[in-house]
């Protein structure tokens, strides 16, 4: 099997007749014949900076071998789509793939993937945020290498804030004050309240701020205990039902997606925003095309995920990148040190530079260079060690459906009966009872 | 005999049309000017600032290029395999008398009804054994198979009505049987195989479900397919603006085939494709 | 020409007949390759509890799989939804197909035009149609709100605003295919029948419901069923345009979640057997019930 990656346009054509050949002849060619091993690694989209990086650590292993990039869809259960069904088919050419950490368990429980040995395991882990080894760790294994450390923080226009005479910097800044704060000054609160992955994201966050998990033991698999319903997942249920029957609410909620919050944020009635970090560079980028005032860059404040319980420190969502080497590839020893090139400090400040995604370690907020780049980077930093994981299940994937089926849309959450349905539809389906 | 009101009226039903058919193809073209971050900051059908950019977007990825690649690639061998096949199976229909034509016909026709989604998966097991995953016979033998039974259909409409009787004639009169053949014969089938290749060439160039699971790699993946690979700026931004302007890209093709053609697919999905 | 002989005639008979069978081999063995093997394979499939991301938990289960689909909400959930898709966008597209044909067959201004812009959706791509609709209707980048005065009100929220968009859509994509063979239907309408009524004093109205109409039963009938198995089969619109949320999922999305997402192949190949047999239902109801008169379409007269 031949996968090729982006190529320049003078290749282009050549392409197209070796494609033909290759196909005339039925024949599937591997890479490398001779000379260094082709490690096929494939990436979630992105600016380009993984393929970058591949061309480095190529570079850099001095012919020991060679990356080539090949790339996901764009959406994160369909890159678990694709990769799952290349690894059940025992794929030889997939090295290396970039994965969402809440699909790691799953993979890793299927034997789809090559497990690091407690030495190599060290290095991936030095100086790593804690959420991302345990989000790459199955029983007691680490079978991937954190690569970037994703989180969420509160965005605020600052003025709105002021005008409302709250302090969202402050501790024991919660849910309600915001919603409060919304209100008063005639603003709104962006969320992610589609029925997608995002919305999951912000349950979760809420049920672990609130003190609870929505499963825990989650290595029995399909008999892990499913604790949503609990006083943390009724709590979570609350501040959901608040917000979406709010008027800080987005006229979308049940809708929105990352950017639709974030134009929320820019629009007459932007005040509080809840999303990833590349809202700054997104934000900074669109006041230089001229698309959004300047106004609204300068206005734009940060502070950390708000608490659910006053006092309580909140535990951000955590998202990211894992570097995983698959359990079947032809080159595995060499996928393991190209995974190590990738995950160096080095070279994920670099990717940081590159593609605006966080670090995976936590050094790396302290250089000179990100700091420059990221005025908040010290918040990145605390709130990313701050953050909890989702679920770590093999059935990641069943328990967020089932859960987005019941909590959706976010004004029909009722705290006394949608975390009790979520629980035992959620056991419905692990036991092919249902259908999600 | 139509009277001036009438006239008015046909003008007015007219217009509609226009109107109803070229807006959603305007408001593409639209957004495919505009800026990536005018959507969701400024409304309007028309874009605010105008700019190539996105367009120079897509052909700089090379995830578009090649599957603007495949999409053609793929498309016209599709539809070259399949108007052979179903030139050979309208023509036994149409003139021959062997067993088995009733049920070949209503087998064309229940393939022409198969739920596609039902197969996906058990067509990607067999695909990967095979090794067709990912490859172009992979997505050129389903489409093929899926497009034949319209193909078929319009094909042996059109042979029915052929005066077969004049190929005879024709060689009375001293041509050999290829001078009739290609003289007589040619000519009269000639614009139902076009017809039929036209729209087989839709078909193909229409396939999502098959591009998204019989692909995984820029090996083969077909351009509906690549538009769900898109992504903006970063990994949450909606690349809007670069899906219009990859979609106008591979509209213009239809667009052109509809403007050149424009009779003959009219000709050759009404003639005698339904006898009242 | 003189009557060939009984010897003749079975010598020839018996050479048209293999010429038949082997022009037809070709184009079956394709369309069997892809469907008859698939099809046995997703039948043997789904009498198992087996997950792709669990295989070493396969269990044969009989038909509990089909007795979960069929006792599970979400399922008759879905089956209502395609039900209103078909049916909203089949009559809807009779109808405007109906009106399409008419200015095709006696429009005088711009005809040329007028037909090309009617087959231009009929080419283009049903996923670029559906993103068109969805960027449209679409709070964040739509111009449908500003222009009709639609404040806010996000169609996507809402089961069937959501439902109405999709339904839009299909019915913009696909009413060309509707308007051609109605087209053809209108063309084989004797003239003379009209022209008849009008010495008789007939209103145009009348002419059309008493004369037009039902010399078009059989293409009218012929249009209804293609488009009602295709519009029973939609995903790519809603696959584009709601990802099935808010209610909006049809039977053939529920399977692609079934065993491509969750790689739950038995349970999702028991749904996608019944989407199978629905179509096969839904075609005999037509073929026995309405007589539509398929030999005519397929020309084995």
């Amino acid at each position: 099997m031949v996968e090729r990656s982006r190529t320049g346009p003078g290749r282009r054509a050549v392409r197209g007749s070796v494609a033909t050949a290759l196909l005339a002849s039925g024949l599937a060619a591997c890479g490398g014949g001779g000379g260094a091993p082709t490690l096929h690694w494939y990436v979630n989209p992105d600016n380009g900076g993984q393929d970058r990086l591949a061309r480095a650590c190529s570079a850099a292993s001095g012919g020991r071998y060679r990356i080539e990039t090949a790339l996901l869809p764009a959406d994160a259960s369909q890159q678990r789509e694709q990769l799952v069904r290349r690894l059940a088919a025992k794929d030889s050419g997939l090295d290396l793939m970039s994965l969402d950490p809440v699909f790691v368990a799953e993979a890793a429980n299927a034997g789809f993937l090559r497990p690091f040995t407690p030495a190599e395991a060290a290095g991936f882990t030095q100086g790593v945020f804690p959420a991302a080894v345990r989000s790459s760790t199955w029983k007691g294994r680490l079978y991937a290498a954190p690569f970037w450390a994703g989180t969420q923080v509160l965005w605020y226009r600052r003025s709105v804030a002021r005008k409302a005479g709250v302090d969202p910097a402050a501790p024991g800044f919660t849910w309600d004050k915001m919603i409060d704060a919304a209100e008063r000054t005639g603003t709104t609160v962006g969320e992610q309240g589609n029925k997608y992955e995002g919305y999951m994201v912000w349950i979760n966050a809420l049920v672990e701020s609130a003190g609870g998990h929505v499963l825990t033991g989650g290595e029995d698999g399909a008999k892990a205990r499913i604790t949503i319903d609990g006083p943390a997942g009724r709590r979570a249920a609350g501040v959901i039902r608040r917000l979406a029957r709010s008027r800080a609410a987005s006229p979308t909620l049940a809708t929105d997606i990352e950017e639709q919050a974030r134009s929320l944020l820019n629009g007459p009635r932007g005040g509080f925003l809840l999303n990833w970090g590349y809202v700054w560079q997104a934000e900074t980028g669109d006041a230089k095309a001229g698309t959004i005032a300047g106004s609204v860059v300068d206005d734009l404040g940060w502070a950390p995920y708000p608490q659910v319980t006053e006092g309580v420190k909140a535990k951000p969502p955590f998202g990211g990148i894992e570097l995983a080497v698959g359990a079947y590839g032809r080159h595995k020893a060499e996928a393991v040190d190209a995974a190590r090139c990738v995950t160096t400090a080095d070279n994920m400040k670099r990717y940081m530079l590159d593609s605006g995604n966080p670090a995976a370690r936590a050094a790396v907020y302290d250089d000179p260079e990100v700091v420059k780049r990221f005025p908040m980077a010290g918040l990145l930093r605390d709130s990313i060690d701050a953050a909890a994981p989702r679920p770590v299940t093999p059935y990641y994937g069943d328990v967020s459906g089932a859960i987005q089926s019941r909590w959706h849309p976010p004004a029909s959450v009722d705290p006394a009966t949608t975390p009790r349905r979520s629980a035992s539809f959620i056991s419905q389906v692990l036991r092919d009872k249902a259908l999600l | 005999m139509e009277s001036a009101r009438s006239k008015w009226l046909w003008a007015v039903g007219s217009l509609l049309i226009l109107v109803w058919t070229a807006v959603p193809i305007l408001w593409i073209v639209m957004l495919s000017f505009k800026q990536p971050g005018e959507v969701g900051n400024r409304h309007g059908f028309l874009p605010h600032t105008w700019t190539w950019e996105n367009y120079r977007t897509v052909f700089r990825t090379g995830l578009f290029t090649s599957a603007l690649v495949n999409s053609i690639g793929i498309s016209l061998i599709a539809t070259a395999v399949g108007v052979v096949f179903a030139t050979l199976v309208a023509y036994a229909i149409a003139r021959l008398e062997f067993p088995g034509k009733r049920a070949i016909l209503s087998f064309a026709l229940a393939i022409a009804m198969f739920p596609v989604v039902s197969l996906v998966g058990p067509l990607f097991d067999l695909w990967r054994d095979i090794g067709l995953y990912d490859t172009w016979p992979g997505l050129i033998i389903p489409y093929v198979s899926f497009a034949l039974p319209l193909a078929i259909w319009t094909l042996s409409a059109f042979f029915r009505e052929i005066p077969w009787e004049m190929e005879q004639a024709a060689q009375v009169d001293g041509a050999t049987s290829w001078q009739a053949f290609r003289k007589v014969i040619v000519p009269l089938a000639a614009p139902g195989v076009f017809t039929a290749a036209i729209l087989t060439f839709f078909f193909c160039w229409n396939d999502f479900v098959f591009g998204i699971s019989l692909t995984s790699t820029d090996n083969a993946r077909p351009v509906p397919a690549a538009l769900a690979f898109f992504t903006g700026a970063s990994f949450f931004q909606q690349p809007t603006t670069a899906i219009c302007a990859a979609a106008v890209v591979v509209t213009v093709p239809v667009v052109v085939i509809v403007l050149l053609f424009q009779r003959r697919i009219v000709a050759g999905l009404t003639a005698g494709a339904v006898k009242g | 020409m003189s009557a060939p002989s009984r010897a003749e005639l079975s010598d020839r008979g018996r050479a048209e007949r293999r010429l038949g069978l082997v022009l037809s081999a070709p184009a079956v063995a394709v369309m069997l390759l892809v469907t008859a093997y698939p099809l046995a394979n997703a039948l043997y499939l789904s009498l198992f509890r087996y997950r792709l991301t669990a295989p070493d938990d396969r269990r044969f289960v009989w038909f509990s799989n089909y007795a979960t689909a069929l006792g599970d909400p979400l399922f008759w959930q879905d089956v209502l939804t395609t039900l209103v898709i078909t049916a909203v966008t089949v009559a809807v597209e009779v109808v405007i197909g109906f009106a399409f044909a008419l200015v095709m067959h006696r429009a005088v201004f711009a005809r040329r035009t007028v037909r090309t812009a009617i087959l231009l959706p009929y080419g283009i791509v049903t996923v670029i149609s559906a993103f068109a609709w969805k960027y449209a209707f679409d709070l964040q980048s739509g111009f449908v709100n500003s222009w009709f005065g639609a404040g806010d009100f996000a169609w996507f929220s809402h089961r069937w605003a959501s439902l109405l968009v999709i339904v839009l859509s299909e019915i913009w994509k696909t009413t060309p295919f509707v308007s051609l063979l109605l087209l053809a239907g209108l063309a084989q309408v004797p003239g003379d029948l009209g022209e008849a009524a009008t010495v008789d004093g007939a209103t145009a109205w009348q002419r059309l419901w008493r004369v037009t109409i039902p010399n078009m039963r059989a293409a009218i009938l012929v249009a209804v069923l293609f488009r009602t198995l295709d519009a029973w089969r939609i995903f790519d619109n809603v696959f584009v345009m709601t990802s099935g949320q808010g209610k909006t999922e049809t039977l053939s999305f529920l399977t692609y979640r079934q065993t491509i997402t969750r790689t739950a192949i038995g349970l999702g190949d028991a749904v996608g057997v019944l989407l199978f047999l629905s179509v096969v239902l839904i075609a005999a109801v037509f073929i026995r019930g309405f007589r539509v008169d398929l030999s005519q379409v397929r020309g084995d007269r």
